[in-house]
């Protein structure tokens, strides 16, 4: 499936703004599953200083240098990008769940890069009663996807998703109490329950398709940047992503940008500012198919 | 592998088993015995007080009391050289090690990928900057300073406790120790034959020019130190001071379009070398913990722009972690190929299945830490409440990863002087050592902690307790001339007007300005007070007293409603100087602009400030309610003032820190001068001439006007001597005119616009005054006079904030953006 991407983000500001650095993660990640066509970041006001580079994660960065004395910050991302991640495996001939946890923990050739993500990350706290929900989708010896796969299902028929119910600090012990938030609380929320069990997963930020296909009802998270949950089978099987605002296995619909082990390592736009005063932010996402995308290139 | 539990006591470090002297102690008893009988417990107080006066905890911000500070035991311990070498060639090679250990963590992690280290000791480590490892491209990291905690284990041999990568605190213990023991007890340490600590900074600023990137010339180097609020803050001025840096905090430092810089009097200064003994999550907020914004934003995409070198590494401070040390003797074969020469205390990570099921299985007896933060403390598990410990466990069987167990260990002993006898106490050892990427030297010398049994398991270098000198004995034949007697004096002032760091500027405009604000003050209510001592009968003296309450009221200093009868004016005068009224609380302001500009001040012209500030807030906390209690608190304010003036004027450098400080000083009484007129002159023309009176008494000039004047009272006269000459030192034209000469310095010489302002502020009293001068009623032209004064004073206060606006906030205060609101995903109903 291919598509066009366009994502725009403004700062407005009641008074100019003296400094301001700024660390972007926009552009998508260059994928197995993901190729990355074209892509390019319009920065206004220009810059006076600009590095690209990668994050310790593999992410693409930019950090910029903005001049002084301005009272908005627009940056807009235009990509286009052609993504069909291959079908995830069966889900009852993977691993079960235990051994799984038992390899990351090991480290060594196999798994040391998935054992980064199998510890505790500040907006993912361990907690007891998180771990516990997600436990009821792990009984003994499960395979470890269709245990992952019964947990998203759960937490999408379990949850409202209701933006504003929640904040960038809400923690996911007090999503689960509240059963509602958005896609990146129960982004957290698995990474918590999942990582609790000793398995590693990540956060994966990017965009769903803005547009529903036909028969389809639109997805929850279009309109805006998206985030979902990366989660290891085990040395074979490797990495796979599973979006539980929408209870999907991420194939074509979804185009990654970064991932971390929670927002705070992928946060698309961050800045450190001096002056300013109040702002006013908005932000504007659309992926939709570009031409041709009846085309399923590399399809299932 | 099975430990002893048993909690033995340790070796002595003087005598062997068999009660025989080890031989190097030798040189240390004969110098004792140099002091003759009881000596050594005659020197002791005066050893604590030197401590107490002129140790770290004296010069830290809001002082400290009698026994909180760090005090020096006078018995030193002597290390042999053969000793110390081994000891150094040890603590070098691990030196080395880490160095070679981050290369790895923040290059290829081809140990994590070999299975050399467990990826927890990595991943879950919150010293782990991965800001400072990007996939490629990343310079290798270096260690400049490095420190180890030894203790002597029952074999006689040296075993490491901890390691301290990040910053090395408490080498300025070290040179303290010496210092004041050589002052102290000169005999103790003249012609004894050990290692002088003088080399050190020569040693270590030799090193930073070999470490300044591109081996720039004058290169800008600062100390960054979390600030005043930080227990080793003396040591970061210290350091700063004998290395020839700038002592800078986050809020100093600016990143420009990926190059540093200080911010200073004279705009920009770039810096490229950053000492740090600020943690380094902490350093950028950008990129590593938003949350905390004393750091310094962009300061890593500099660094990895190659245009800055922060030393140590600011993701060094991951090898801190316990749990490395029983990984170490493998990793020092693989990296370094070499056996690792000085053992870890015998340290198990509980990640270890092994580990773990023995300690679950019996934990009495066992000590535990957490594996990934050196400096929490280590926990004895049967010492811990039944449901701490059953807590602890869980958190060990649910995380193992997170906790290290040791068996208890017990230090070896060394003699301290306790009741005028000789102690066996144990101690900790810590070592210093410098490098420059490449070789690495030993500090000759150490602190030796005396710990009792809480201490021994402290994690960070506690803000108080008792160490000894650590002598590293020379060589045979070494010259003895080199004895470390002599200490280095403290410096004066050493930088120029324009590399001022404008915090520092700002922070002696204030002390400038709340000194003189203390001494208006405490004219104001010591010439209330006088009233009210000889009582007010005659009409003119009514009008006097009221006069002065008004001011004091108008100055924030007393309510005006309830000082209206004397009782109610002796308890409000009480009111302000007691510790939380207003003068109590300038001199509590005083007291701590005085402590963090501290770095700007002699170590002598400090002593003084803060013995006769300690005085006047001494009297002013004594707790006699009465009109005798109240004068001498007033004239211990008004020494203290005097003193201040005195120092500033006879002992400052007449470098940037004197012009701030004078600057401070002279708009503060211009514009308690011109309160005072606009208070004394408000009324009907009849009492112009007992206000013209009362301003002469508060500028000090009634005999200056009977000597011009003789008893003739005119407006004119008395409103020129102490508003408009210029030679009046406590008249406005004094200080307008003074302000112009000062900010011309301050502007390099340079006539700037402030100083224009300062000149037209003058023009605007000459014209005051003849306005009266040539009116044909004196009297009633000086009754009108008040709003004119008003409007002057409110200039003035102009004045004061355009300068605090070019010189101090250069930056306004920082904030991020897209990390904590809402930010792209809570936006709008899907």
């Amino acid at each position: 499936m291919r598509y066009l991407l366009r994502h725009l983000t403004a700062y407005d500001y009641a008074e100019p703004v003296d400094l301001g650095v700024h660390l972007l993660r926009l552009t998508p990640r260059t994928l197995p599953g993901q190729r990355v066509i074209r892509s390019a970041i319009r920065i206004e006001p220009g810059p006076t200083w600009a590095r690209e580079g990668h994050d310790h994660f593999g992410n693409n960065l930019l950090w910029l240098f903005l001049p002084a004395l301005q009272r908005h910050l627009r940056v807009t991302s235009e990509a286009e990008v052609e993504v069909a991640f291959p079908a995830p495996p069966e889900a009852t001939a993977t691993l079960a769940w235990e051994d799984v946890a038992a390899a990351a923990l090991q480290g060594g050739a196999a798994a040391w890069q998935a054992a980064e993500f199998l510890f505790d990350s500040p907006h993912a706290p361990a907690d007891a009663a998180v771990r516990a929900y997600a436990a009821e989708s792990f009984p003994p010896r499960r395979p470890v996807l269709a245990g992952l796969q019964e947990f998203a299902a759960r937490i999408r028929r379990d949850f409202a998703f209701r933006p504003g119910a929640t904040t960038i600090s809400t923690r996911p012990a007090t999503v689960l109490a509240q059963k509602a938030g958005v896609c990146q609380d129960f982004t957290h929320l698995m990474l918590a329950g999942v990582r609790g069990l000793g398995l590693p997963a990540r956060y994966v930020s990017g965009y769903i398709c803005t547009k529903p296909r036909p028969g389809q009802e639109r997805r929850r998270g279009a309109d805006q940047s998206h985030a979902w949950v990366g989660c290891w089978l085990g040395a074979e099987s490797g990495w796979v992503d599973l979006d539980p605002t929408n209870n999907l296995m991420v194939q074509d619909e979804h185009v990654v940008i970064a991932w971390g082990r929670d927002y705070g390592d992928i946060s698309p736009v961050r800045g450190v500012i001096t002056g300013g005063g109040g702002h006013t932010l908005s932000v504007s996402v659309d992926l939709d198919p570009s031409q041709g995308a009846r085309r399923r290139p590399g399809g299932r | 592998m099975s430990v002893a539990l048993a909690d033995k006591s340790g070796v002595d470090e003087m005598v062997d088993g068999a009660g025989r002297l080890r031989p190097h102690w030798r040189a240390v008893l004969d110098r004792i015995a140099l002091l003759g009988e009881g000596g050594l417990a005659e020197r002791a107080p005066r050893l604590d007080r030197a401590f107490e006066d002129e140790g770290m905890a004296a010069v830290l911000p809001g002082g400290a009391a009698a026994g909180q500070s760090w005090r020096c035991d006078p018995v030193p311990l002597p290390l042999a050289a053969a000793e110390f070498a081994a000891l150094e060639a040890g603590l070098a090679q691990r030196a080395r090690l880490h160095t070679a250990l981050l290369a790895d963590l923040y290059g290829p992690q081809a140990l994590l990928a070999e299975g050399a280290l467990p990826p927890a000791l990595v991943y879950a480590n919150p010293g782990f900057l991965r800001s400072c490892h990007p996939p490629q491209g990343a310079a290798a990291p270096i260690l400049h300073v490095y420190a180890a905690d030894l203790v002597r284990g029952a074999d006689g041999a040296w075993q490491v406790l901890a390691e301290r990568t990040a910053g090395a605190s408490g080498i300025g213990l070290v040179l303290e120790n010496r210092r004041i023991l050589g002052r102290v007890m000169p005999e103790l340490l003249r012609g004894a034959m050990i290692r002088p600590l003088r080399p050190v900074f020569d040693y270590w600023q030799d090193c930073l020019a070999r470490l300044t990137p591109e081996g720039r010339p004058n290169p800008g180097i600062a100390l960054l130190t979390p600030g005043t609020s930080d227990p080793m803050w003396f040591e970061h001025m210290l350091l700063a001071r004998e290395l020839g840096c700038f002592l800078v905090e986050g809020g100093d430092l600016t990143v420009r379009d990926g190059a540093v810089y200080l911010k200073t009097l004279n705009g920009l200064e770039p810096i490229d070398l950053l000492l740090r003994r600020v943690a380094g999550r902490h350093l950028d907020p950008l990129e590593e913990s938003p949350e905390r914004l004393s750091g310094v934003a962009g300061l890593l995409a500099a660094m990895r722009d190659g245009r800055l070198r922060v030393l140590n590494h600011p993701g060094s401070d991951m090898l801190e972690a316990p749990a490395f040390a029983p990984f170490l003797p493998a990793l020092c074969r693989r990296l370094l190929g070499e056996a690792l020469l000085l053992p870890p205390v015998p340290v198990r990570w509980l990640g270890e299945e092994d580990a773990r099921a023995e300690l679950l299985r019996a934990p009495e007896g066992w000590r535990v830490r957490p594996a990934l933060d050196g400096r929490a403390p280590i926990v004895a598990i049967e010492e811990l409440a039944p449901p701490k410990r059953t807590a602890l466990l869980a958190h060990i069987a649910a995380k193992p990863w997170d906790h290290v167990s040791l068996p208890p260990f017990a230090p070896s002993t060394a003699p301290c002087l306790e009741a005028g006898a000789m102690m066996p106490k144990p101690i900790i050892l810590r070592l210093f050592l410098i490098g420059d990427g490449s070789t690495w030297w030993a500090v000759p010398g150490g602190l030796a902690r005396v710990v009792d049994a809480a201490e021994r398991y402290l994690g960070r270098l506690p803000p108080r307790g008792l160490a000894k000198d650590v002598w590293v004995l020379a060589d045979e034949g070494l010259d003895a001339s080199a004895s470390p007697v002599a200490a280095p004096a403290p410096m004066p002032i050493r930088r120029r007007v324009g590399e001022l760091p404008s915090r520092v500027a700002d922070n002696m405009y204030w002390l400038g300005r709340y000194v003189e604000r203390l001494e208006n003050g405490a004219r104001l209510a010591r010439a209330a007070a006088d009233r009210l001592a000889r009582g007010t009968s005659l009409p003119r003296e009514h009008v006097e007293l009221a006069t002065l309450v008004r001011t004091l009221a108008v100055s924030g200093m007393i309510d005006r409603e309830t000082s209206a009868s004397a009782p109610g004016l002796l308890a409000s005068l009480l009111g302000t100087v007691a510790p939380n009224g207003t003068i109590g609380t300038i001199l509590a302001e005083v007291g701590r602009v005085t402590d963090i500009s501290r770095d700007r001040l002699t170590g002598e012209m400090y002593a003084v400030f803060t013995q006769s500030l300690r005085a006047a807030r001494d009297e002013a906390a004594k707790t006699g309610r009465n009109l005798d209690q109240l004068v001498h608190t007033l004239s211990a304010i008004g020494r203290f003032t005097i003193i201040v003036a005195g120092v500033a004027a006879e002992n400052m450098v007449r470098g940037g820190s004197w012009l701030f400080l004078e600057l401070g000083r002279r708009l503060e009484r211009a514009a308690a001068v011109l309160l005072v007129a606009g208070e004394a002159l408000k009324g009907p023309p009849g009492q112009v001439e007992t206000g013209l009176k009362l301003l002469l008494e508060f500028c000090d000039s009634t005999i200056t006007y009977r000597n011009r004047y003789l008893a003739q009272m005119q407006p004119a006269p008395v409103l020129d001597l102490v508003l408009a000459d210029e030679t009046n030192p406590r008249s406005p034209a004094f200080q307008f005119a003074a302000i112009r000469r000062l900010l011309t310095d301050v502007g390099g010489g340079v006539e700037t616009a402030l100083a224009d302002e300062a000149a037209a502020l003058l023009a605007r009293v000459a014209a005051l005054l003849s306005k009266v001068d040539s009116a044909p009623d004196q009297a009633s032209a000086a009754a009108s006079l008040p709003p004119d004064l008003a409007a002057l004073t409110a200039e003035v206060a102009s004045l004061s904030d355009r300068l605090s606006r070019r010189y101090f906030t250069l930056l306004p205060a920082t904030r991020t953006i897209g990390v904590f609101e809402a930010e792209d995903l809570r936006r709008g109903a899907v």
